[in-house]
Protein backbone atom coordinates (compact mmCIF):
# COMPACT_ATOMS: atom_id res chain seq x y z
CA UNK A 1 0.00 0.00 0.00
CA UNK A 2 1.56 3.25 -0.84
CA UNK A 3 1.85 6.13 2.15
CA UNK A 4 3.42 8.67 0.05
CA UNK A 5 3.54 10.05 -3.76
CA UNK A 6 5.66 12.12 -5.10
CA UNK A 7 5.36 13.56 -8.28
CA UNK A 8 7.51 15.90 -10.19
CA UNK A 9 9.52 17.60 -6.96
CA UNK A 10 11.78 20.38 -7.40
CA UNK A 11 13.63 22.15 -5.00
CA UNK A 12 15.13 25.83 -5.92
CA UNK A 13 17.15 27.87 -3.92
CA UNK A 14 17.36 31.72 -5.14
CA UNK A 15 20.80 32.99 -5.11
CA UNK A 16 22.92 35.84 -6.13
CA UNK A 17 24.27 33.86 -9.21
CA UNK A 18 20.22 33.23 -10.04
CA UNK A 19 18.52 30.04 -9.06
CA UNK A 20 20.16 26.87 -7.97
CA UNK A 21 17.93 23.55 -8.63
CA UNK A 22 18.78 21.24 -5.57
CA UNK A 23 16.27 18.97 -6.68
CA UNK A 24 14.88 18.70 -10.12
CA UNK A 25 11.86 17.14 -10.96
CA UNK A 26 11.81 13.78 -9.59
CA UNK A 27 9.13 11.19 -8.91
CA UNK A 28 8.77 8.29 -6.32
CA UNK A 29 6.53 6.68 -3.64
CA UNK A 30 6.81 5.12 -0.20
CA UNK A 31 4.92 2.05 0.72
CA UNK A 32 5.12 0.67 3.79
CA UNK A 33 8.76 -0.73 3.19
CA UNK A 34 12.48 0.24 3.97
CA UNK A 35 12.93 2.49 0.61
CA UNK A 36 16.30 3.83 0.53
CA UNK A 37 17.64 6.68 -1.28
CA UNK A 38 22.00 7.15 -1.70
CA UNK A 39 23.84 9.43 -3.42
CA UNK A 40 26.87 11.70 -2.42
CA UNK A 41 26.56 14.97 -0.60
CA UNK A 42 25.16 17.62 -2.48
CA UNK A 43 23.21 14.90 -4.60
CA UNK A 44 19.82 16.74 -3.13
CA UNK A 45 18.89 13.05 -1.10
CA UNK A 46 18.55 15.28 2.50
CA UNK A 47 16.95 18.06 0.58
CA UNK A 48 14.52 15.35 -0.36
CA UNK A 49 13.62 14.00 2.62
CA UNK A 50 13.24 17.32 4.44
CA UNK A 51 10.88 18.50 1.42
CA UNK A 52 8.51 15.70 2.10
CA UNK A 53 8.03 17.47 5.89
CA UNK A 54 8.70 21.41 4.05
CA UNK A 55 11.52 21.75 5.74
CA UNK A 56 12.93 23.94 3.20
CA UNK A 57 13.63 27.97 4.49
CA UNK A 58 13.71 30.43 2.55
CA UNK A 59 15.23 31.37 0.31
CA UNK A 60 14.89 27.40 -1.14
CA UNK A 61 11.58 26.86 -2.61
CA UNK A 62 9.50 23.59 -2.84
CA UNK A 63 7.46 22.95 -5.78
CA UNK A 64 5.55 19.87 -6.83
CA UNK A 65 2.38 18.51 -9.06
CA UNK A 66 2.02 16.55 -5.99
CA UNK A 67 3.30 14.97 -2.59
CA UNK A 68 0.22 12.91 -2.30
CA UNK A 69 -0.01 11.70 1.64
CA UNK A 70 -3.18 9.33 2.97
CA UNK A 71 -5.00 11.90 0.57
CA UNK A 72 -3.25 14.89 1.73
CA UNK A 73 -1.88 17.35 -0.75
CA UNK A 74 1.62 17.97 1.57
CA UNK A 75 2.32 20.72 -1.48
CA UNK A 76 -1.13 22.51 -0.94
CA UNK A 77 -2.53 22.55 2.58
CA UNK A 78 -1.58 25.05 4.80
CA UNK A 79 1.07 25.43 7.20
CA UNK A 80 -1.17 25.35 10.64
CA UNK A 81 -2.30 21.74 9.06
CA UNK A 82 1.18 20.95 8.05
CA UNK A 83 2.37 21.52 11.51
CA UNK A 84 -0.30 18.84 13.15
CA UNK A 85 1.03 16.36 10.24
CA UNK A 86 4.65 17.06 11.11
CA UNK A 87 6.10 14.43 14.18
CA UNK A 88 2.73 12.68 14.47
CA UNK A 89 2.29 11.02 11.25
CA UNK A 90 5.52 12.18 9.56
CA UNK A 91 8.61 12.19 11.55
CA UNK A 92 12.12 12.36 11.30
CA UNK A 93 15.76 11.26 12.96
CA UNK A 94 18.26 13.53 11.74
CA UNK A 95 21.70 12.80 11.44
CA UNK A 96 23.60 13.92 14.44
CA UNK A 97 22.75 13.84 17.76
CA UNK A 98 25.55 15.78 19.14
CA UNK A 99 23.60 18.54 16.89
CA UNK A 100 20.39 17.52 17.08
CA UNK A 101 19.36 17.38 20.49
CA UNK A 102 19.31 20.56 22.68
CA UNK A 103 22.43 20.37 24.75
CA UNK A 104 21.01 22.27 27.33
CA UNK A 105 17.87 20.41 28.16
CA UNK A 106 17.95 17.17 30.02
CA UNK A 107 16.55 14.10 27.84
CA UNK A 108 13.27 13.65 29.87
CA UNK A 109 12.47 17.18 29.53
CA UNK A 110 12.75 17.09 25.69
CA UNK A 111 11.52 13.55 25.43
CA UNK A 112 8.09 14.40 27.20
CA UNK A 113 8.13 18.03 25.82
CA UNK A 114 5.90 17.30 23.04
CA UNK A 115 3.75 14.95 24.75
CA UNK A 116 3.03 17.96 27.02
CA UNK A 117 2.29 20.73 24.71
CA UNK A 118 0.71 18.78 22.05
CA UNK A 119 -1.19 16.38 23.76
CA UNK A 120 -1.66 17.69 26.88
CA UNK A 121 0.19 14.80 28.98
CA UNK A 122 0.46 15.03 32.74
CA UNK A 123 4.19 15.19 34.03
CA UNK A 124 3.76 12.07 35.23
CA UNK A 125 2.06 10.08 32.56
CA UNK A 126 4.37 11.62 29.76
CA UNK A 127 7.60 10.36 31.76
CA UNK A 128 5.93 7.11 32.02
CA UNK A 129 5.53 6.92 28.05
CA UNK A 130 9.10 8.28 27.79
CA UNK A 131 10.56 5.62 29.91
CA UNK A 132 8.61 2.89 27.44
CA UNK A 133 9.70 4.28 24.80
CA UNK A 134 13.73 4.65 25.70
CA UNK A 135 12.90 0.55 26.58
CA UNK A 136 11.90 0.04 22.75
CA UNK A 137 15.21 1.09 21.71
CA UNK A 138 16.86 -0.65 24.49
CA UNK A 139 18.29 1.54 25.90
CA UNK A 140 19.46 0.12 29.64
CA UNK A 141 18.66 2.09 32.64
CA UNK A 142 16.40 4.35 31.48
CA UNK A 143 15.85 6.38 34.48
CA UNK A 144 19.27 7.47 34.38
CA UNK A 145 18.72 8.44 30.75
CA UNK A 146 15.89 10.45 31.24
CA UNK A 147 18.10 12.67 33.73
CA UNK A 148 20.99 13.08 31.57
CA UNK A 149 22.22 15.55 29.73
CA UNK A 150 23.00 15.05 25.89
CA UNK A 151 26.85 15.12 26.22
CA UNK A 152 26.72 12.60 28.88
CA UNK A 153 25.36 10.06 26.09
CA UNK A 154 27.23 7.82 23.80
CA UNK A 155 26.67 8.81 20.08
CA UNK A 156 25.16 5.39 19.90
CA UNK A 157 22.23 6.13 23.06
CA UNK A 158 21.82 10.07 21.43
CA UNK A 159 21.29 8.08 18.88
CA UNK A 160 18.61 5.83 19.83
CA UNK A 161 17.22 8.97 22.24
CA UNK A 162 16.55 10.62 18.54
CA UNK A 163 15.02 7.70 17.35
CA UNK A 164 12.70 7.07 20.81
CA UNK A 165 11.46 10.67 20.85
CA UNK A 166 10.75 10.32 16.72
CA UNK A 167 8.46 6.90 17.72
CA UNK A 168 6.55 8.30 20.74
CA UNK A 169 3.61 9.56 18.42
CA UNK A 170 3.77 6.39 16.20
CA UNK A 171 4.37 8.01 12.89
CA UNK A 172 3.01 6.34 9.76
CA UNK A 173 6.18 7.90 7.62
CA UNK A 174 9.61 8.17 9.34
CA UNK A 175 12.62 9.78 7.71
CA UNK A 176 15.68 8.85 8.36
CA UNK A 177 18.63 10.94 7.58
CA UNK A 178 22.04 9.12 8.15
CA UNK A 179 20.56 7.85 10.94
CA UNK A 180 23.48 5.40 11.77
CA UNK A 181 26.43 7.41 9.81
CA UNK A 182 27.79 8.65 13.23
CA UNK A 183 27.69 4.73 15.16
CA UNK A 184 30.09 2.67 14.74
CA UNK A 185 29.41 -0.62 12.70
CA UNK A 186 28.26 -2.42 15.81
CA UNK A 187 25.99 -0.13 17.26
CA UNK A 188 24.68 0.84 13.46
CA UNK A 189 23.56 -3.22 13.67
CA UNK A 190 21.56 -2.84 16.71
CA UNK A 191 19.85 0.52 15.61
CA UNK A 192 18.61 -0.70 12.01
CA UNK A 193 17.40 -3.58 14.27
CA UNK A 194 14.94 -1.53 15.60
CA UNK A 195 13.86 0.38 12.73
CA UNK A 196 13.56 -2.80 11.39
CA UNK A 197 11.34 -4.31 13.76
CA UNK A 198 8.89 -1.16 13.77
CA UNK A 199 8.64 -1.69 9.67
CA UNK A 200 7.85 -5.09 10.05
CA UNK A 201 6.07 -4.79 13.32
CA UNK A 202 3.92 -1.79 13.06
CA UNK A 203 3.95 -0.93 9.30
CA UNK A 204 5.50 1.92 9.29
CA UNK A 205 7.03 3.12 5.73
CA UNK A 206 10.65 4.08 6.33
CA UNK A 207 12.75 6.59 4.27
CA UNK A 208 16.42 5.65 4.80
CA UNK A 209 19.05 8.19 3.18
CA UNK A 210 22.69 6.92 3.00
CA UNK A 211 25.54 7.82 1.27
CA UNK A 212 27.04 4.10 2.43
CA UNK A 213 25.72 1.60 -0.41
CA UNK A 214 26.62 -1.71 1.42
CA UNK A 215 24.30 -0.54 4.20
CA UNK A 216 21.30 0.32 2.03
CA UNK A 217 21.89 -2.59 0.13
CA UNK A 218 21.60 -4.77 3.09
CA UNK A 219 18.96 -3.05 4.96
CA UNK A 220 16.55 -1.64 3.00
CA UNK A 221 14.14 -3.38 0.36
CA UNK A 222 13.95 -0.70 -2.68
CA UNK A 223 16.59 2.09 -3.18
CA UNK A 224 16.73 4.90 -5.17
CA UNK A 225 19.89 6.55 -6.22
CA UNK A 226 20.42 10.20 -6.44
CA UNK A 227 23.09 12.39 -8.59
CA UNK A 228 22.75 15.93 -9.01
CA UNK A 229 19.02 16.51 -7.89
CA UNK A 230 17.96 13.91 -10.08
CA UNK A 231 17.21 10.07 -9.77
CA UNK A 232 19.37 8.09 -11.84
CA UNK A 233 18.31 4.78 -10.72
CA UNK A 234 15.57 2.85 -9.36
CA UNK A 235 16.44 -0.93 -8.46
CA UNK A 236 15.82 -3.44 -5.95
CA UNK A 237 17.97 -3.54 -2.73
CA UNK A 238 19.33 -6.78 -3.05
CA UNK A 239 20.04 -6.14 -6.74
CA UNK A 240 22.29 -3.54 -6.00
CA UNK A 241 25.33 -5.54 -6.25
CA UNK A 242 23.89 -5.91 -10.18
CA UNK A 243 22.95 -2.10 -10.75
CA UNK A 244 23.25 -0.83 -14.33
CA UNK A 245 24.09 2.67 -14.64
CA UNK A 246 27.47 4.40 -14.59
CA UNK A 247 27.38 6.42 -11.41
CA UNK A 248 26.06 3.54 -9.18
CA UNK A 249 29.13 1.47 -10.61
CA UNK A 250 31.15 3.69 -9.99
CA UNK A 251 30.08 4.13 -6.38
CA UNK A 252 30.19 0.44 -5.65
CA UNK A 253 33.20 -0.15 -7.56
CA UNK A 254 35.62 2.55 -5.16
CA UNK A 255 34.96 1.62 -1.74
CA UNK A 256 38.14 -0.79 -0.63
CA UNK A 257 37.16 -4.59 -0.04
CA UNK A 258 38.64 -7.07 2.04
CA UNK A 259 40.70 -8.96 0.45
CA UNK A 260 40.67 -6.72 -2.35
CA UNK A 261 43.30 -5.63 -4.86
CA UNK A 262 45.98 -3.32 -3.07
CA UNK A 263 46.83 -1.17 -6.03
CA UNK A 264 44.73 2.31 -6.09
CA UNK A 265 40.63 2.54 -6.04
CA UNK A 266 39.20 3.25 -8.92
CA UNK A 267 37.85 6.91 -8.99
CA UNK A 268 34.46 7.85 -10.02
CA UNK A 269 34.93 9.94 -13.38
CA UNK A 270 31.60 11.63 -13.57
CA UNK A 271 29.55 12.06 -16.72
CA UNK A 272 27.22 15.52 -17.26
CA UNK A 273 24.63 13.35 -19.53
CA UNK A 274 23.84 11.43 -16.28
CA UNK A 275 22.32 14.83 -14.56
CA UNK A 276 20.40 15.19 -17.92
CA UNK B 1 64.57 -2.41 14.83
CA UNK B 2 60.65 -0.85 15.34
CA UNK B 3 60.35 3.03 14.54
CA UNK B 4 57.39 3.04 16.86
CA UNK B 5 57.35 0.85 19.98
CA UNK B 6 54.43 1.25 22.61
CA UNK B 7 55.00 -1.15 25.60
CA UNK B 8 52.43 -1.58 27.99
CA UNK B 9 50.64 1.07 27.53
CA UNK B 10 48.13 2.45 29.89
CA UNK B 11 45.96 5.64 29.86
CA UNK B 12 43.21 6.62 32.58
CA UNK B 13 41.33 9.51 32.15
CA UNK B 14 39.71 11.29 35.30
CA UNK B 15 36.09 12.04 34.58
CA UNK B 16 34.66 14.07 37.06
CA UNK B 17 35.99 12.45 39.98
CA UNK B 18 35.99 9.04 38.28
CA UNK B 19 38.57 7.21 37.02
CA UNK B 20 38.11 6.08 33.29
CA UNK B 21 40.31 3.28 31.97
CA UNK B 22 40.83 4.20 28.44
CA UNK B 23 43.93 2.11 27.30
CA UNK B 24 44.84 -1.28 29.44
CA UNK B 25 47.92 -2.54 28.82
CA UNK B 26 48.49 -2.57 24.84
CA UNK B 27 52.06 -3.11 23.26
CA UNK B 28 52.62 -2.60 19.23
CA UNK B 29 55.91 -2.42 17.50
CA UNK B 30 55.29 -0.18 13.93
CA UNK B 31 58.40 -0.67 11.12
CA UNK B 32 59.62 2.00 9.34
CA UNK B 33 57.55 2.50 5.97
CA UNK B 34 54.86 0.15 7.44
CA UNK B 35 51.20 0.49 7.77
CA UNK B 36 50.24 -0.48 10.79
CA UNK B 37 45.83 0.04 11.65
CA UNK B 38 44.15 -0.26 14.89
CA UNK B 39 40.42 -1.36 14.27
CA UNK B 40 37.67 -1.23 17.25
CA UNK B 41 34.55 0.19 17.69
CA UNK B 42 34.42 3.79 19.56
CA UNK B 43 35.15 3.96 23.26
CA UNK B 44 38.30 0.85 22.68
CA UNK B 45 40.83 2.98 22.91
CA UNK B 46 42.21 3.32 19.78
CA UNK B 47 42.46 7.15 18.76
CA UNK B 48 43.42 7.67 22.37
CA UNK B 49 46.13 5.64 21.68
CA UNK B 50 47.35 7.63 18.92
CA UNK B 51 46.43 10.87 21.38
CA UNK B 52 48.69 9.49 24.14
CA UNK B 53 52.01 9.52 21.61
CA UNK B 54 51.10 12.77 20.80
CA UNK B 55 50.96 13.99 24.06
CA UNK B 56 47.14 14.67 24.10
CA UNK B 57 46.34 11.68 26.68
CA UNK B 58 47.34 11.54 30.41
CA UNK B 59 49.51 8.25 30.24
CA UNK B 60 49.63 6.20 33.46
CA UNK B 61 51.92 3.55 32.84
CA UNK B 62 53.79 2.03 30.21
CA UNK B 63 56.08 3.51 27.73
CA UNK B 64 56.07 5.13 23.83
CA UNK B 65 59.36 4.82 22.08
CA UNK B 66 59.82 6.72 18.59
CA UNK B 67 63.23 5.74 16.78
CA UNK B 68 64.36 3.58 20.49
CA UNK B 69 64.45 6.52 22.60
CA UNK B 70 61.72 7.38 25.00
CA UNK B 71 59.42 10.18 24.10
CA UNK B 72 60.25 13.70 26.25
CA UNK B 73 57.44 14.07 29.10
CA UNK B 74 56.44 17.68 26.75
CA UNK B 75 56.28 16.94 23.28
CA UNK B 76 58.77 19.26 21.49
CA UNK B 77 59.32 20.87 17.89
CA UNK B 78 61.94 18.21 17.17
CA UNK B 79 58.86 15.50 17.80
CA UNK B 80 56.48 17.75 16.05
CA UNK B 81 58.74 17.33 12.80
CA UNK B 82 59.21 14.07 13.01
CA UNK B 83 55.63 13.03 14.22
CA UNK B 84 52.29 14.50 12.58
CA UNK B 85 48.48 13.67 12.89
CA UNK B 86 45.77 13.98 10.93
CA UNK B 87 42.22 14.09 12.44
CA UNK B 88 38.87 12.29 11.72
CA UNK B 89 36.62 15.32 11.24
CA UNK B 90 37.97 17.80 8.91
CA UNK B 91 35.45 20.29 9.33
CA UNK B 92 36.36 20.51 12.98
CA UNK B 93 40.33 20.08 12.80
CA UNK B 94 40.62 23.17 10.79
CA UNK B 95 40.45 26.56 12.48
CA UNK B 96 37.39 28.30 10.78
CA UNK B 97 38.78 32.09 10.69
CA UNK B 98 42.18 30.86 9.18
CA UNK B 99 42.42 31.16 5.60
CA UNK B 100 44.06 27.64 3.91
CA UNK B 101 47.62 29.87 3.72
CA UNK B 102 47.71 31.17 7.26
CA UNK B 103 46.94 26.99 8.06
CA UNK B 104 49.23 25.83 6.37
CA UNK B 105 52.17 28.59 6.98
CA UNK B 106 51.92 28.40 10.75
CA UNK B 107 54.32 25.24 11.40
CA UNK B 108 56.40 26.98 9.15
CA UNK B 109 56.60 29.92 10.82
CA UNK B 110 56.62 28.14 14.45
CA UNK B 111 59.68 26.26 13.00
CA UNK B 112 61.46 29.47 11.44
CA UNK B 113 61.41 26.93 8.21
CA UNK B 114 60.80 29.44 6.04
CA UNK B 115 59.45 33.21 4.85
CA UNK B 116 58.16 35.69 1.98
CA UNK B 117 58.66 34.17 -1.21
CA UNK B 118 59.88 30.60 0.00
CA UNK B 119 57.06 30.46 2.25
CA UNK B 120 54.62 31.09 -0.47
CA UNK B 121 56.42 28.64 -2.97
CA UNK B 122 56.58 25.78 0.02
CA UNK B 123 52.60 26.63 0.66
CA UNK B 124 51.80 26.24 -3.15
CA UNK B 125 53.65 23.20 -2.97
CA UNK B 126 51.88 21.39 -0.41
CA UNK B 127 48.59 22.23 -2.20
CA UNK B 128 49.80 20.58 -5.31
CA UNK B 129 50.96 17.46 -3.21
CA UNK B 130 47.61 16.85 -2.28
CA UNK B 131 46.25 17.62 -5.80
CA UNK B 132 45.16 21.17 -4.56
CA UNK B 133 44.91 24.48 -7.41
CA UNK B 134 47.16 27.09 -5.83
CA UNK B 135 43.55 28.75 -6.01
CA UNK B 136 42.45 27.21 -3.07
CA UNK B 137 45.46 29.25 -1.12
CA UNK B 138 43.46 32.12 0.40
CA UNK B 139 39.77 30.22 0.97
CA UNK B 140 38.37 29.68 4.22
CA UNK B 141 37.72 26.36 5.64
CA UNK B 142 33.57 26.47 4.67
CA UNK B 143 34.34 27.77 1.46
CA UNK B 144 35.13 23.80 0.74
CA UNK B 145 34.27 20.54 0.40
CA UNK B 146 34.58 17.89 3.10
CA UNK B 147 37.42 15.79 0.62
CA UNK B 148 39.22 19.12 0.15
CA UNK B 149 38.93 20.03 3.27
CA UNK B 150 40.73 16.74 4.40
CA UNK B 151 43.58 17.29 1.92
CA UNK B 152 44.36 20.91 3.09
CA UNK B 153 44.54 18.94 6.92
CA UNK B 154 47.15 16.47 5.30
CA UNK B 155 49.04 18.90 3.49
CA UNK B 156 49.14 20.71 6.94
CA UNK B 157 50.67 17.42 8.55
CA UNK B 158 53.15 17.15 5.60
CA UNK B 159 54.34 20.62 5.85
CA UNK B 160 57.14 19.73 8.05
CA UNK B 161 58.02 16.50 6.21
CA UNK B 162 57.36 13.88 9.40
CA UNK B 163 58.56 10.12 9.10
CA UNK B 164 55.43 9.58 10.43
CA UNK B 165 51.82 10.43 10.72
CA UNK B 166 48.59 9.27 12.91
CA UNK B 167 45.75 8.70 10.86
CA UNK B 168 42.69 9.08 13.06
CA UNK B 169 39.78 7.47 11.07
CA UNK B 170 41.22 10.67 7.87
CA UNK B 171 37.87 9.00 5.46
CA UNK B 172 35.29 8.39 7.76
CA UNK B 173 33.48 12.02 6.88
CA UNK B 174 33.79 11.46 3.66
CA UNK B 175 31.93 9.55 0.90
CA UNK B 176 32.27 6.87 -0.94
CA UNK B 177 34.22 8.12 -4.18
CA UNK B 178 36.13 11.12 -1.66
CA UNK B 179 37.19 8.43 0.42
CA UNK B 180 38.51 6.94 -2.93
CA UNK B 181 40.85 9.49 -3.67
CA UNK B 182 41.67 10.48 -0.19
CA UNK B 183 43.39 6.79 0.73
CA UNK B 184 44.60 6.63 -2.68
CA UNK B 185 46.49 10.13 -2.24
CA UNK B 186 47.79 9.12 1.46
CA UNK B 187 48.48 5.67 -0.68
CA UNK B 188 50.27 7.76 -3.32
CA UNK B 189 52.48 10.16 -0.48
CA UNK B 190 53.54 7.08 1.56
CA UNK B 191 55.26 5.91 -1.35
CA UNK B 192 56.90 8.68 -2.54
CA UNK B 193 58.12 9.95 0.98
CA UNK B 194 58.87 7.13 2.77
CA UNK B 195 56.39 7.54 5.17
CA UNK B 196 55.47 5.29 8.39
CA UNK B 197 51.31 5.41 9.46
CA UNK B 198 49.68 4.90 12.15
CA UNK B 199 46.03 4.25 11.02
CA UNK B 200 42.99 4.10 12.97
CA UNK B 201 39.57 3.17 11.37
CA UNK B 202 36.32 1.43 12.46
CA UNK B 203 36.13 -0.19 8.69
CA UNK B 204 37.93 -2.85 8.50
CA UNK B 205 37.55 -2.77 4.53
CA UNK B 206 40.00 0.12 4.59
CA UNK B 207 42.61 -0.99 7.32
CA UNK B 208 42.24 -3.85 4.91
CA UNK B 209 42.99 -1.96 2.31
CA UNK B 210 46.08 0.34 3.61
CA UNK B 211 47.35 -1.33 6.55
CA UNK B 212 50.43 -4.63 6.63
CA UNK B 213 49.42 -5.25 10.16
CA UNK B 214 47.05 -4.27 12.15
CA UNK B 215 45.59 -5.01 15.86
CA UNK B 216 42.13 -5.22 16.72
CA UNK B 217 41.33 -3.66 20.07
CA UNK B 218 38.49 -3.81 22.59
CA UNK B 219 37.55 -1.57 25.54
CA UNK B 220 40.95 -0.70 25.88
CA UNK B 221 42.73 -4.07 25.31
CA UNK B 222 44.46 -5.44 22.09
CA UNK B 223 42.08 -8.58 21.52
CA UNK B 224 44.34 -9.68 18.09
CA UNK B 225 47.01 -8.48 15.86
CA UNK B 226 46.71 -10.09 12.23
CA UNK B 227 49.19 -9.43 9.09
CA UNK B 228 47.24 -8.43 6.01
CA UNK B 229 47.40 -11.73 4.38
CA UNK B 230 45.70 -13.33 7.59
CA UNK B 231 42.77 -10.72 7.55
CA UNK B 232 42.25 -11.03 3.74
CA UNK B 233 42.62 -14.98 4.09
CA UNK B 234 39.89 -14.67 7.16
CA UNK B 235 42.44 -16.16 9.02
CA UNK B 236 41.26 -15.07 12.90
CA UNK B 237 41.33 -16.42 15.95
CA UNK B 238 39.52 -14.44 18.48
CA UNK B 239 35.27 -14.15 18.29
CA UNK B 240 35.36 -10.35 18.29
CA UNK B 241 37.36 -9.85 15.46
CA UNK B 242 35.10 -12.77 13.40
CA UNK B 243 32.36 -10.13 14.78
CA UNK B 244 33.15 -7.57 13.65
CA UNK B 245 34.65 -8.82 10.51
CA UNK B 246 30.90 -10.21 9.91
CA UNK B 247 29.63 -6.47 10.90
CA UNK B 248 31.94 -5.03 7.69
CA UNK B 249 30.79 -7.41 5.36
CA UNK B 250 26.93 -8.32 6.24
CA UNK B 251 26.79 -4.74 8.00
CA UNK B 252 23.44 -6.68 8.98
CA UNK B 253 21.91 -10.08 9.50
CA UNK B 254 18.55 -8.96 10.38
CA UNK B 255 18.17 -7.96 6.66
CA UNK B 256 16.85 -11.02 5.72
Amino acid sequence: MTLLTVEDLRITFATEAGPVEAVRGISFSVGRERLGIVGESGSGKTMTGRAVLRLIRPPGRIEARRMLFDGIDLARIPEREMRALRGRRIAMVMQDPKFSLNPVMRIGAQLTEGLRLRDGMSARAARAKALEALEAVQIRDPERVLDAYPHELSGGMGQRVMIAMMLIPEPDLLIADEPTSALDVTVQAEVLRILDALVRERGMGLMFISHDLNLVARFCDRVLVMYRGRIVEEVAADRLSQATHPYTRGLLDCLPKIGGARGPLPTLARDAAWAE
Amino acid sequence: MPLIEIDNLHVTFDAKGRAVHAVRGVSLGVEPRESFGLVGESGSGKSTILRAICGLAPVTGGEIRIGGKPLPRRRDRAFAARVQMVFQDPYASLHPRHTVDRTLGEPLAIHRLARGSERGRRIVQALADVGLDAAFRFRFPHQLSGGQRQRVAIARALMLEPEILLLDEPTSALDASVQAEALNLLARLKAERGLTFLMVSHDLAVIDHMCDRLTVMKEGRAVESLTHAQLAGRDMQADYTRELFAATTERIAAAE
